[in-house]
């Protein structure tokens, strides 16, 4: 302000001088807007003179008011200032300020307050001005009068109307002039932007790169620059070149982000996109079982391009002999191509001179040995390259000659018949040689070899003489011994005549050799020249090259005699065309194109087959047609299938030769076919043509839009996931796929001339050199980032090493080995390295056929085969089994219900609350199912309750003396009647009162766990006892397949109980008792396990499986038979258990599963026809709407996972010739035996071979040849070894116990029905009460299927006769006749014969086993094995076979009974299928044999194996143990 | 989830590209799946809860573990239709990681959005590979597609061996 003040106070006063100090302030801020701005002349001068106008008023004015004012403010001093300060009172000061303008102007003077806003002081500075000076005084006036007067001013006071303020626009303007600057639109000069005397440089212009300039209008820069200039006097803005400081233009000159284009233009192929319909949801795993590709875009190209003749029935004579010299003549290019003979020489020649080299000493610095070795090589080498070369040359000229000679014939032949056929035309170009150089070098070839020759020839001669020499040697030497020997002979003829007789020379006597001859050079050259002259050109000779042209001219037709005129019509009335057949269909045809007078025909077709699987076969098929009488099938052309390698546009045209057979005569100048013709006019010298012929075509594989070669993939089998990466590997990127083999593929790159360079090609150029140059190590990957390496942690053998994340690798791929781990270490070292043992060892022994376990190589065959079947299918379902269903997952408890019954717990259950409770009549109770997850170890039990038996054999007494039963042999009819006086009542006399017949006891064996029941006493023993087994899942798993998949079986023996009194001393009889007790094995039941599980409970009477041969026991049949009351169970022989077994809790069988993969399996390709499909369908809804719990099966699948009707199962085949053998006049004998034989192959339950997944069907020669099946397979053989001995035969499927669904034989006899159990060979009949099979669901026959319909299902109690359709329903019926289903067994079954020297071998070993086992079973006690028991036991087997363990027994007790009197002996023979060792030991265990352990006990095992055609061996066991009588 | 019906989802995880498969080795799970199909009824929010359980192994740290993520939708009619691609990488710090993964679907020429607007189905990309490579992806005309939210636990062994810090 002081500043200001200063200032102003200096502009003002050249102006005006102003005495008046209080002027000062008020013109103050009127000059202020100006500052330091250099004022507009133009505006100032208007301004001044209005200016100092008022001034000038003002002044007067002002005068006049400080002399009242004077006065008053000496009156009232004190309010002034404080009303002035106070802000809160502006207002009112503003009115007072009007009042005494000067009053408020002097007093801030005094006040010299500049807290007073600037603009407050220039609003009322600018009312006064406003103010005309009338007004001013007019005012000033009246206020004046009033405030004298001391008027009441009221309203007055406060409120001022004043008119609305104006600013004329002038004034504005002149005051915005002052108060803002606005900068020249002018070029600035240079000068006044840089620090003076400093000349603008441009740095430019030293060559220093200053970026473009951001484009600025030439008058912002100049504004800017006036601007700064003004502004910021420093001059830092502007650059040594005079302009203000700038970066370079930030602009790109492109857009970095392209414009994005439309649609329609080209777009990126990896961008693109595809409009795909909504499509309907359809399940994954259907795609997953079909083929990863999409099938049907596979294309094949059949590009046929032509049909050459070369032979035709139409061929005149010159044609043949054309034909015939235009084949000459392609071998003779061919050979020149190849130009062997040159060759030959050429090596020929570098061979000499290798000997020659070698010759000369000085330049061999080897030893002399092998020199001459080398030197002895190159002979032998020279003379082998010289044979060689003479043939060919030879062959050469021979060929020429021959040329020469069918032409000759041609011409004359042309002559002859005085017109031309062929335009043929052999020219012979001879080649002008160097007579004497000819001759020179043919001399010296043949001097060399002369002098080659002779050398060999004295070499022979040498050795000859060799040879010569020590033979006449030796023969010298003979004549000298011969004449001593004379000498000797005459001595003493007398004394020794015998030694002369003795003495005659052995062979005859030696000739004298002959010495050879020498050789004689003359000869040899005599014949070396003559062979050059034979099969070389003679020197000076011109070379004749012959040159085959058509050029000739073709006689026409007027011309031609008549027969030659026929023959060009007949051929002009010939067409021919070809037919592409693919897999012996036919596919297209081509065009009939007429046949040319050179017998060319050409097509230039292309055929594009469109094809799904790999091409089995391609056929051309060639017709020809003549006239229009019809077409002939002239020949079949079999086409290559052409290598992945072979892709369109680079399959070269082949030639493929074919010929037919056909006889053909014809009336003109045509010669035929197969009809012999002459060229000579006599007719000799005759020749037989055949037509034949070429095509000349090419089959390639099509390539894709993509590049990719449209081949199938090689197996159909595994086709596995082909990502989009491996398609675009380095081998298929050029074009080809599938290839594996390096070298084929270095070949195929030379043969077809890639470019190395091209860098196309470049990885497979690498992959070539890699593979070619004898490195082993071919990397299977293409590195995309080669530094990879660098940041590996490890390597990958590491990770590969890793335990750990191999254990959790192979846990995941479920491998069997280690499917069922649950948890595994976290740390490697806690990994036994023996984990992996039996995996690797399976891995190693795939295809090696281990013959431990297995002890005879067919059954290890099969075995792994068997394996190998089950791995596959297995693999198969894998997706299946991890497809889950709703019930799978979601657990639901089913919603209680009022109204619903049982379940309901509002409804029925609140009644029963109020029910009486009766607890003598209980009631049972449902079993709630678990399902198999979350199970452990223990939770599972295995129920078995006996209940009770019948018909254990009983004990006969050790009698001394023994009676021989009358043995009848039995017929069958006498056993189907079962007379049960067979048995005589031998023992009843004989029996001590004191003695029970029989203490049985049962014990039940499961998984190595023993149980067993109270002892009870008699042949019909009631036990009543429930048993509890623990059940342990394989590996702690009990998923439902692992279950399904248990092998293990119930073993139910029966035992008797026999005390022994051990007292030595008879004196302590009366102080203890002092007994043994010994434990006989009876018989046994076998249930597997899998059985259980699928049938949740087992519940009935089981015969009992008792050995044929029960030493010590006998049936008690006597007591039955003579009271005669129960006539039914004495029709069957044998023991009966009757049993209830289940398990706790109720699992929950996988039946769903099952059933999932059966609907999956359905899915897979039928070869049926879709009509009979859909006919199953219906007839199986149908039967199960009637009848649901009946077996009705119409379709079955088959090994490789097809789905069959079940009928071609069944077809008469052919028994072994030896079981027919057997009993030739007893079809019934024969019947059994050949069950007997179907009951000998091993069975092996379908569920546990392909665990859970389905049940699959094996035709019979497959079973024969598994050697294993479950009950369809032997039902199926059975029956069909029935129906072609003539029975009347049907697979009957139904339930039986244990077996629970199975299927059985039902043949028909003259009167009456057999059911027939194929897997133990016995027989019902229809009326048994004893029959296992308890319900009957279908009947199945060669040609139908028949439901069964009526009410009840028990074979007791159904009628058997399917011709009444009221009983059965039929599957072909009239509407739907049997379309006559070829089979799918095989014509014929053929046995080889079991190999008796391996079944012996078989049976030591096996003996040998079961020895060292049972003494393993004995740990404490020492074993003795009673060796002459052990050979008569030996004895005794052969004859149970042949008896089929009938009858013999009381033979055989008698003869042991002889021979081991004086021992208490037990045991019995038993009889198995042989399938593995481990069942046999497991059976011998189960028996219990071994558990004696009287200590003087001794025993004895003998096993014999008979040997049934196709390796089917039936085994019997015979275990005794002996214990010697006091 | 947008207003779909009912909502499917395809996962696809990593191990697309040969570095993955160099380095990245699947000891257990299953590499590719899909889930149930969901039917939102109360708000836009399909839930699958669907269960990604894998094992890796690996001797390096390229070729992160990814997952590819396909929305299907799925209509009244049963029909299925692309509703979003998208992808996120596997979290590299072990604990539980709440991911929301974005999706997008191409949207077509206005032919095709008219076409899918009423007839359903849509275009899709013909090569995979644009979704998580593919510099040039701006050129497609988009359509957000909603966000799936992936809740991942991953424990990390044996990193801090090799130097890694996670």
């Amino acid at each position: 302000m002081v500043s200001e003040k200063s200032h102003l106070g200096d502009q003002q006063e050249p102006g005006h001088e102003d005495p008046n100090a209080d002027a000062r302030p008020l013109s103050m801020p009127t000059r202020r807007g100006p500052r330091s701005l250099p004022p507009i002349p133009s505006a100032s001068r208007t301004g001044f003179a209005e200016f100092s106008m008022r001034e000038r008023m003002r002044e007067k004015l002002q005068a006049a008011r400080s002399k009242a004012e004077s006065a008053l403010l000496q009156e009232i001093p004190t309010p002034r200032p404080r009303r002035l300060r106070s802000p809160s009172e502006k207002e009112l000061e503003t009115e007072f300020g009007t009042e005494p303008g000067g009053k408020i102007q002097t007093t801030q003077q005094e006040d010299d307050s500049q807290s007073y806003s600037r603009v407050k002081f220039r609003d009322s500075v600018r009312k006064i001005k406003s103010k005309t000076p009338d007004e001013e005084e007019l005012l000033d006036d009246k206020d004046a009068v009033d405030f004298l007067l001391g008027l009441d001013r009221g309203a007055e006071d406060i409120v001022a109307v004043r008119p609305a303020d104006y600013e004329s626009v002038h004034i504005r303007l002149q005051k915005e002039k002052e108060l803002l600057f606005i900068p020249s639109r002018r070029t600035v000069p240079t000068y006044k932007k840089l620090p003076e005397n400093v000349q603008p440089r441009f740095l430019e212009d030293e060559g220093l790169y200053i970026g473009a300039r951001l484009e600025v209008p030439r008058t912002n820069q100049n504004i800017m620059e006036n601007r700064l200039l003004m502004q910021e006097p420093g001059r830092r803005w502007f650059g040594d070149d005079g302009r203000i400081l700038a970066l370079p233009n930030p602009i790109k000159p492109f857009p970095s982000r392209p414009l994005v284009l439309s649609q329609e233009q080209d777009i990126k192929a990896e961008l693109e996109t595809l409009y795909k319909k909504a499509v309907k949801y359809v399940h994954r795993s259907q795609h997953m079982i079909g083929s990863g590709d999409p099938p049907g875009n596979f294309q094949l190209d059949i590009d046929i391009s032509g049909l050459i003749f070369t032979h035709h029935p139409c061929f005149s004579r010159e044609h043949v002999l054309a034909a015939k010299l235009a084949q000459l003549y392609d071998q003779y290019l061919a050979r020149r191509q190849r130009n062997k003979a040159k060759f030959l020489t050429d090596k020929l020649q570098a061979l000499r001179n290798a000997v020659q080299m070698s010759l000369n000493p000085a330049k061999t610095p080897k030893s002399l040995d092998t020199t001459r070795r080398a030197i002895n090589e190159y002979k032998s080498e020279i003379r082998q390259t010289r044979k060689l070369r003479d043939i060919e040359q030879e062959k050469d000229r021979t060929l020429l000659k021959t040329i020469i000679k069918v032409w000759k014939e041609m011409k004359s032949l042309r002559e002859f018949q005085r017109f031309t056929n062929t335009p043929l035309k052999l020219v012979l170009r001879k080649e002008k040689v160097d007579q004497k150089a000819d001759e020179e070098a043919y001399e010296a070839e043949v001097q060399a070899e002369i002098s080659e020759l002779l050398e060999e020839h004295r070499e022979e001669y040498e050795q000859r003489m060799d040879e010569y020499r020590s033979a006449h040697q030796q023969w010298k030497a003979w004549k000298k011994a011969q004449r001593t020997k004379k000498k000797k002979k005459k001595q003493g003829v007398e004394e020794h005549p015998d030694d002369e007789m003795e003495e005659p020379y052995p062979g005859e006597d030696p000739v004298k050799p002959v010495p050879p001859e020498p050789t004689n050079q003359a000869v040899i050259e005599q014949e070396v020249r003559e062979r050059a002259a034979q099969s070389r050109r003679r020197p000076g000779e011109p070379m004749l090259v012959p040159e085959l042209s058509l050029a000739g001219s073709v006689t026409p037709n007027d011309q031609c005699p008549r027969v030659e005129v026929l023959r060009r019509e007949d051929v002009k009335r010939r067409s021919v065309y070809l037919k592409v057949l693919f897999n012996d269909k036919e596919v297209s045809r081509t065009n009939s194109r007429p046949l040319g007078a050179d017998f060319r025909v050409h097509f230039g077709q292309i055929f594009n087959l469109q094809i799904v699987n790999w091409p089995e076969s391609l056929t051309l098929q060639v017709y020809e047609t003549v006239g229009h009488s019809g077409t002939t099938l002239l020949a079949e052309v079999f086409l290559p299938i052409p290598e992945t390698t072979v892709v369109t546009g680079r399959a070269p045209l082949e030639e493929v030769e074919f010929s037919s057979n056909q006889h053909v005569t014809l009336d003109h100048e045509g010669v035929g076919s197969g009809v012999p013709f002459s060229f000579e006019a006599d007719g000799s010298n005759q020749l037989t043509l055949m037509t034949s012929g070429k095509v000349s075509n090419s089959v390639s594989w099509a390539i894709g839009e993509n590049g990719i070669p449209l081949i199938p993939p090689l197996s159909q089998q595994n086709i596995g996931f082909r990502s989009a990466l491996k398609r675009a590997d380095a081998i298929s990127s050029i074009g080809t796929s599938g290839l594996t083999d390096m070298k084929k593929l270095a070949k195929w790159a030379a043969e077809s001339k890639l470019d190395p360079n091209d860098p196309n090609n470049a990885p497979l150029m690498q992959l070539i050199l890699v593979a070619t140059s004898g490195e082993s190590y071919v990397p299977d990957f293409f590195r995309l980032e080669q530094l990879q390496q660098e940041f590996n942690f490890v390597s990958d053998e590491e990770l590969n090493r890793s335990k750990r994340f191999r254990l959790l690798r192979l846990r995941s791929q479920e491998v069997p080995e280690f499917r069922n781990y649950k948890q595994i270490p976290v740390y490697d070292r806690e990994i036994m390295e023996k984990v992996f043992q039996d995996y690797e060892k399976r891995l190693r022994d795939r295809n090696v056929i281990e013959t431990k376990d297995h002890i005879d190589t067919h059954r290890a065959i099969v075995a792994k085969y068997l394996q190998q079947v089950r791995e596959s299918v297995i693999n198969r379902f894998l997706i299946a089994k991890h497809h889950f269903l709703l019930a799978d997952l979601i657990v639901e408890e089913e919603v209680p219900n009022i109204s619903s019954e049982g379940s309901g717990i509002l409804g029925l259950r609140l009644f029963k609350l109020a029910e009486q409770k009766r607890p003598l009549r209980p009631r049972r109770k449902g079993r709630k199912k678990v399902t198999a997850q979350n199970l452990s170890d223990g939770d599972i039990k295995l129920l078995v309750n006996i209940i009770r038996a019948y018909d254990i054999p009983v004990r006969k007494p050790i009698t001394s003396k023994f009676q021989q039963p009358p043995r009848s042999s039995r017929t069958f009819s006498e056993k189907q009647a079962a007379s049960p006086t067979t048995h005589s009542p031998t023992h009843s006399a004989d029996y001590p009162l004191s003695q029970v017949l029989v203490r049985p006891f049962v014990e039940v064996s499961f998984q190595r766990t023993i149980c067993h029941t109270t002892t009870a006493d008699g042949p019909n023993p009631s036990w009543n006892e429930e048993l509890e087994l623990p059940f342990r899942a394989p590996n702690g798993n009990y998923s439902t397949t692992s279950l399904q998949s248990v092998k293990d079986d119930v073993f139910i023996n029966i035992f008797d109980e026999v005390l022994y009194d051990v007292l030595e001393d008879d004196r302590e009889r009366a102080s203890g008792i002092h007994t043994r007790i010994e434990r006989h094995w009876l018989g046994c039941v076998k249930i597997p396990f899998s059985t259980i599980y699928f049938q949740a409970k087992i519940d009935g009477t089981f015969k009992i499986d008792t050995p044929p041969v029960l030493l010590g026991y006998s049936k008690e049949q006597s007591v039955v038979a003579e009271r005669g009351f129960d006539p039914v169970r004495s029709l069957s022989e044998g023991s009966y258990i009757t049993l209830f077994i289940t398990m706790e809790p109720q699992l929950v069988p996988g039946e769903s599963v099952r059933e999932k993969t059966s609907d999956m399996l359905k899915k897979f390709d039928s070869q049926e026809d879709e009509k009979l499909l859909q006919a199953t369908e219906k007839f199986q809804a149908e039967c199960a709407l009637k009848f649901p719990n009946r077996q009705c099966l119409t379709t079955v699948i088959d090994i490789s996972g097809k789905t069959v009707f079940i009928t071609r199962y069944l077809k008469p085949l052919n028994p072994p010739q030896e079981l027919l053998n057997a009993y030739p006049n007893n079809p019934q004998a024969t019947a059994e035996l050949v069950a007997r034989y179907v009951s000998l192959i091993p069975f092996l339950p379908d569920t546990v071979s392909f665990a859970g997944i389905c049940d699959l069907w094996s035709t019979s020669d497959q079973f024969l040849d598994l050697l294993a099946g479950d009950e369809e397979e032997h039902a199926v053989l059975l029956c069909n070894y029935f129906l072609s001995l003539g029975k009347k035969a049907w697979l009957m499927m139904g339930n039986a116990i244990p077996e629970g669904p199975t299927a059985y034989v039902l043949t028909r006899e003259q009167s009456h029905y057999l059911i027939w159990n194929p897997c133990s060979g016995h027989f019902y009949g229809q009326f048994d009460t004893f029959c296992p099979l308890k319900s009957v669901g279908c009947l199945i026959g060669p040609d139908n299927i028949w439901f069964n319909i009526q009410r009840h299902d028990s074979p007791l109690r159904i009628n058997f006769d399917i011709t009444k359709p009221k009983l059965w329903k039929s599957f072909f019926s009239r509407s739907l006749p049997y379309p006559g289903l070829s089979s799918v067994q095989p014509e014929e079954l053929i046995y080889q014969r079991t190999d008796k020297a391996a079944a012996a071998e078989l049976q030591d070993r096996i003996e040998k086993i079961l020895k060292e086992k049972i003494m393993d079973w004995r740990p404490r006690h020492l074993t003795r094995w009673n060796r002459y028991c052990t050979s008569t036991l030996r004895h005794f087997l052969p004859l149970l076979e042949r008896s089929q363990g009938e009858d013999v027994e009381d033979d055989h007790r008698a003869e042991l009974l002889k021979q081991l009197g004086d021992y208490r002996f037990s045991g019995f023979p038993l009889h198995m299928p042989y399938s593995e060792l481990k069942p046999l030991i497991e059976a011998v265990y189960s028996t219990g044999v071994h558990n004696i352990d009287v200590p003087n006990v001794e025993f004895a095992l003998a096993v014999y194996i008979h040997p049934y055609p196709k390796n089917v061996l039936s085994v019997w066991i015979y275990v005794a143990s002996l214990i010697r009588n006091r | 989830m947008g207003p779909w019906s009912a909502v499917l989802l395809y996962t696809q995880h990593g191990e697309q590209c040969l570095a993955h498969r160099a380095a990245w080795k699947l000891l257990s799970g299953v590499r590719e799946g899909q889930t149930q199909v969901d039917t939102p009824q109360v708000g836009d929010m399909a839930y699958w809860s669907h269960p990604i359980d894998l094992h890796f192994a690996t001797k390096g740290l390229q070729g992160w573990p990814r997952l590819h993520l396909q929305v299907w939708s799925q209509d009244s009619f049963g029909r299925c239709q692309l509703a979003g691609y998208g992808f996120c990488h596997v979290p590299s710090s072990p604990g539980t990681h709440q991911l929301d993964c974005p999706t997008w679907r191409p949207l077509g020429s206005w032919r095709e959005q008219l076409a899918r607007a009423f007839v359903g189905g849509g275009p899709q990309l013909l090569h995979g590979d644009a979704i998580y490579s593919g510099a040039d992806r701006y050129r497609l005309h988009t359509a957000a597609g909603g966000t799936v939210h992936l809740e991942l636990g991953l424990l990390l062994r044996h990193f801090d061996r090799y130097g890694v810090e996670c």
